[in-house]
């Protein structure tokens, strides 16, 4: 059985794993991600969930000490479009053996060559770039542009269409030189690529990629079959060994990405939060301690076991876990290739998941504000600070309960053949003794 | 075939990376990841004696006392075959399994094979390659691991049957 699915799984998850493009996205997108936590705690603060909080720092610090902390907020959700061009560029360039740093810089060009860049105010004509481009709703758009962008720089460099610089020119002024043609391919491919949209009814590349691919796809990933989907795929790939969440973020992160940002900027102008969905409710609302959900495992080791080895491993694992550290648990009790345990750790956050999605569907507990927390913040407390709302801490201890009772017959199972083992072991003494040799 | 295998603290279960200082010991059963390793020598007639463990910053700092306790361990308990890994790409643990591999070769009649993965050791595996038996083993969390623990108990049972190995080695190992 286990070898059956092993044939069915390595090659999808090896492809996936491998492929070029997804593994840049996935880099790409975690070169922003510290940004976007550091930013998203000045946001928070700004708007702390504390009944009163805004006036009291109003009296304390004045009328304008909201916009000290949305300008820092701003200077990240604002622009998360361009961002994501640069860091994709940058990763997919480095991936595929080019100068990252000429990727990541010809990936913006291309952006901005596409980017609309005066519209009306009445009837005057403004020289301007309106965020809308720039912020969450030109993420795909900047994802083709950065992978296209730089494929066409490749295509250039390798066929060596470059201008070469005699011996003796300093290095600086030769890569400089080198980067001029595969650069100039570039351009002249985005500025036909411009002037051709501006032909059709679309009138810019933004409206076409987002009207026949960005809401489209929002959609379908903004529903509860396709997280359920992905949280079953990524416990199911670790209890074979693989780091489940690396694969399946390939495929899902883009998507998740634009959610939360969506639901960012919409906090951040306090209107009403869009999605359920999004990357926050995925780490916060469907595993605790990190993945399998292994908290509730943790504390069922840590209390009930009887076999030396799990209490022991529980003891020592349990405050980790607290913090979404679960590495001694999945290589220690061990969750990888054993398939008593693969059942829970697969069950538990598909469970959350469901119950997350449909408690948040009927408005019990509010949407997640999209604000990307350190993923070291333990439970209880991420459910208040992701919602504002006591009522998500209640939603994570009834998960974190429900988990314990789901995992205690299968931990059980693995404590009593433990204790068998290590009773047989106790005939001769179960630890060794080397201070005999 | 009777066999002992060698984990770090944290494939033996025994905590994380801030567990590094755990001392060496061992049980008369599979610890943590061993367990594993222990079904798929049960599928080449192989019986375990113990694992023993250690942590990798005390091996660090009392090399020649654990490979001296090991080896004299190994041999007092009737081991067959030593099994260390599988390290993933952990490099503390790559490093202390090569030097245990190496130590029953040089020290014992004991033969010993680890399971490393490529990744953050490839200098290592290098230097270790062509002296003792490393089979190819995944990252953490890279594909392939059900295959590589098979490799290790296939390995292992041809070592203590002391047959040859020059075709294992061209297909599983580096």
């Amino acid at each position: 059985m286990q070898k059956k699915f092993e044939s069915v799984l390595m090659p999808v998850a090896t492809k996936l794993g491998n492929n070029v493009v997804l593994r840049s996205l996935r880099d790409g997108f975690l070169i922003i991600t510290p940004l976007i936590i550091v930013t998203s705690i000045f946001l928070l603060i700004g708007n702390f969930p504390i009944p009163g909080w805004e006036k009291f720092w109003t009296g304390v610090l004045g009328p304008h000490w909201m916009e000290w902390f949305s300008s820092v907020s701003n200077s990240v959700f604002s622009f998360t479009g361009i961002l994501s061009t640069i860091g994709i560029g940058y990763a997919y360039g480095k991936n595929r053996g080019l100068e990252a740093i000429h990727a990541a810089i010809v990936a913006l060009v291309s952006f901005l060559i596409l980017t609309p860049t005066s519209f009306n105010v009445g009837k005057t004509a403004v020289s301007a770039v309106q965020t809308m481009y720039v912020g969450p709703n030109g993420i795909f758009l900047g994802i083709f542009i950065a992978i296209f962008s730089v494929e066409i720089y490749r295509f250039v460099v390798r066929r060596h269409w470059t201008i070469k610089m005699p011996d003796g020119v300093p290095p600086a002024v030769s890569q400089s030189f080198d980067a001029l043609i595969p650069s100039a391919f570039v351009i002249l491919t985005f500025f036909l690529v411009r002037v051709l949209f501006s032909l059709t009814s679309f009138e810019t590349a933004y409206n076409f990629i987002y009207t026949m691919l960005q809401a489209p796809l929002k959609h379908v990933g903004n529903s509860l079959p396709s997280v359920v989907l992905y949280n079953f795929l990524a416990s199911l790939l670790w209890c074979f060994g693989i780091n489940g969440p690396t694969i399946t973020n390939s495929v899902w992160s883009p998507i998740f990405f634009v959610l939360t940002q969506d639901n960012l900027k919409a906090f951040q102008n306090h209107l009403p939060l869009p999605h359920i969905y999004t990357q926050p409710f995925i780490d916060i609302f469907t595993t605790y301690g990190g993945g399998g959900s292994t908290l509730s495992l943790l504390i069922v080791m840590f209390a009930v076991c009887k076999s030396k080895r799990i209490r022991e491993l529980g003891k020592l694992a349990i405050l980790p876990g607290i913090f979404g550290i679960n590495e001694p648990i999945i290589f220690g009790l061990p969750v990888v290739l054993n398939p008593i345990i693969a059942i829970p750790f697969i069950t538990v956050p598909v469970l959350n998941t469901l119950i997350s999605g449909i408690v948040m569907t009927l408005g019990w507990v509010p949407r997640t504000n999209g604000v990307l927390l350190p993923w070291t913040t333990p439970p209880i407390i991420s459910g208040w600070l992701a919602t504002g709302s006591w009522t998500a801490s209640v939603l994570q201890l009834f998960e974190l309960i429900l988990g314990i009772l789901i995992y205690y017959p299968f931990v059980k199972m693995l404590d009593k053949q433990y204790l068998g083992e290590e009773a047989a072991a106790m005939k001769k003494e179960l630890d060794i003794d080397f201070s005999q040799v | 075939m009777k066999a002992i295998i060698i984990l770090d603290q944290m494939q033996a279960g025994l905590g994380g990376k801030e567990r590094a200082d755990t001392p060496l010991g061992g049980q008369r059963v599979a610890m943590g990841s061993a367990d594993t390793t222990e079904k798929a020598l049960a599928k080449n007639a192989g019986k375990l004696l113990g694992t023993f463990y250690c942590g990798t910053a005390y091996y660090t700092d009392n090399r020649e006392l654990v490979q001296r306790k090991f080896t004299k361990m190994a041999e007092q308990m009737g081991a067959d075959v030593v099994l260390i890994g599988p390290t993933y790409d952990y490099p503390e643990f790559a490093q202390m399994a090569c030097e245990l591999a190496a130590a029953f070769q040089t020290q014992t009649t004991i033969p010993a094979i680890a399971a490393i993965a490529e990744e953050k050791n490839a200098d290592l595996i290098a230097q270790y390659k062509d002296q003792l038996t490393i089979v190819k083993a995944p990252k953490k969390g890279g594909t392939g691991l059900s295959d590589a623990v098979d490799h290790l108990a296939e390995g292992a049972a041809l070592l203590a049957a002391g047959k040859d190995i020059s075709e294992f080695k061209a297909n599983y190992c580096y």
